[in-house]
């Protein structure tokens, strides 16, 4: 080995070991900062993901105002520009019955939700007075999915902009944890603008899509406020059959129009069914059938609360036949599978009529959830 | 309405900071590999199993660095809402005919759209439905 070898040698040994030095150094100081800053960085970095949902969520909101402004402007034809209205809609609060005193609640909580319906169909109508019934119906869909993105925005706006104030790591947390289920809810949501803005069958509607196959070519007539009703003969049993008034995007009335037929029928009725959507677990599939008892209506409460009053007063059993969807599902177009769902629900309805009834029975069987794009 | 159907572009940011982090960690373990190679290729005496080390450790902090950009891009790419297929199912109300179309503006459910041509009977809109995109796809549980 020359001389010269060796030299390079030993430099390079020495610069390894300097550089190990280094690395060392390095190692010792990033471990002091972590321990020390640890919950810190831990913070800062929450934060940021929270920004990146928050400006994702803004764009949500703005396209859902957009798209709100513009199907007004097109389908409305409104004479002035709608823009600040929808602003001021998009704004809109409920103000929920006191519950201190529950006496009565849901008649208050009723009267509340309808003031409100007929508030925001009004103003829709003052900003299209050129769109017809079905399509009032959908823009106000359009509206409240536009106020739901507007408001879920602003409460986690709320909550970060309080996180960076206090950099606190439990407020972060708070809403760090829960950001993935409201990812997922607005996604929902803005799949929700498209199927309302054109009008398509939405997974919700499965209830109304049942009522619709079995009703079809008979006739109807309204009920109770949007609600339709049409007698149908269903293995020599008479068969009320209850939905929402499509095709525009509409909920009705279920509960108040299973309390007028049975109060019509003074309670001589052998079974109510009710068909719903219901939200699936993850894991099961979509489309699913499942039967319960109960009454299967979502919503605020109202219609669940009547009928299962007017069913307790004249002791008419509750049936429920569920159609599992999931949660993003229940607002955007209706998916191939909850179809497939539709002919199994109504197979179950006709064993579930012909196990627990006699010939010459009455039967309630009312279809619940949004109508929109469903006719009858 | 046009802007619905195209308008799926979202405002996209990249983690700024996390790109960074790894665009550091991808140049510095190319660093330490191209150290590492070049002491071992110089070097003809003893503590080879060193530099074996080192090249090793260098290799694996540059395939981590490259997976996690990687998976980074793919996460943006997942983040666009999904283009879906509509699809309405048109068939008759006496006999056994049926079609399928895109769907139209004004379709709904039980809308008549015409005469059958096989029976002359009334068409009706069956059912209006999203494709699903994961069709398919086996569950473990
Ligand atoms: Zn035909």
């Amino acid at each position: 080995m020359s001389l010269e070898a060796l030299s390079l040698n030993i430099q390079q040994g020495n610069l390894q070991d300097n550089v190990g030095w280094i690395f060392q150094a390095i190692w010792l100081l990033a471990f002091i900062i972590i321990w020390i800053y640890g919950q810190r960085i831990q913070t800062i970095l929450m934060l940021k993901e929270i920004e990146g949902s928050l400006y994702r969520l803004k764009a949500m909101r703005d396209r859902g105002r957009q798209i709100a402004i513009s199907t007004i402007r097109e389908i409305g034809k409104p004479s002035e520009d709608p823009t600040p209205r929808v602003d001021r809609l998009l704004e809109h609060v409920d103000i929920e019955p006191v519950g201190l005193d529950p006496t009565g609640i849901i008649r208050r909580l009723e009267h509340i939700i309808s003031v409100r319906e007929f508030k925001l169909k009004d103003e829709v109508r003052r900003m299209a007075p050129q769109a017809d019934e079905v399509q009032l119906n959908n823009l106000t869909n359009v509206l409240e999915v536009a106020l739901a993105l507007n408001q879920i925005y602003k409460v986690v706006r709320h909550y970060y902009l309080m996180g960076k104030k206090t950099l606190s790591f439990y407020i972060i947390l708070q809403i760090q944890m829960l950001l993935p289920l409201i990812m997922k809810e607005s996604e929902a949501f803005v799949n929700a603008l498209r199927a309302f803005t054109l009008g398509q069958p939405i997974g919700d509607g499965v209830g109304a899509l049942v009522a619709a196959r079995l009703m079809y070519g008979r006739e109807k007539r309204l009920i109770a406020h949007d609600t339709v009703v049409s007698e149908v003969d269903i293995d020599g049993r008479k068969a009320y059959v209850i939905k929402a008034k499509g095709p525009g995007g509409n909920v009705g009335k279920p509960g108040e129009a299973i309390k007028q037929i049975l109060e019509e029928k003074e309670g001589r009725v052998a079974l109510i069914i009710i068909v719903d959507a219901a939200q699936k677990l993850e894991g099961e599939r979509s489309g699913e059938v499942v039967e319960g008892v109960g009454a299967a209506i979502g919503g605020p409460g109202v219609d669940k609360y009547k009928v299962e009053e007017v069913a307790a007063k004249y002791n008419v059993p509750l049936s429920a036949i569920l159609i599992k969807e999931d949660v993003d599902d229940v607002i955007s177009t209706m998916r191939k599978e909850i179809i497939d769902g539709v002919e199994e629900a109504i197979n179950r309805i006709k064993r579930l009529i012909h196990e627990n009834t006699k010939e010459g029975d009455t039967v309630i069987i009312a279809g619940v959830g949004n109508t929109i794009g469903i006719a009858q | 309405m046009v802007m619905i159907m195209e308008g799926e572009k979202e405002t996209r940011r990249t983690p700024i900071l996390l790109t960074v982090v790894i665009l550091a960690m991808l140049i510095m373990s190319l660093i330490a590999l191209f150290i590492a190679i070049r002491s071992s290729l110089t070097r003809r005496t003893i503590e080879i199993e060193a530099d074996i080390v080192n090249i090793i450790l260098s290799v694996s902090a540059l395939s981590l660095s490259v997976y996690l950009l990687l998976q980074m891009r793919r996460r943006t790419m997942a983040l666009g809402l999904d283009k879906t297929r509509v699809v309405t199912v048109i068939k008759c109300a006496s006999c056994g005919y049926g079609s399928t179309r895109e769907f139209e503006k004004g379709d709904y459910v039980l809308r008549e759209v015409g005469q059958c041509p096989r029976c002359n009977g009334t068409l009706l809109i069956h059912s209006i439905f999203r494709e699903s995109k994961q069709e398919g796809k086996k569950e473990k549980f």
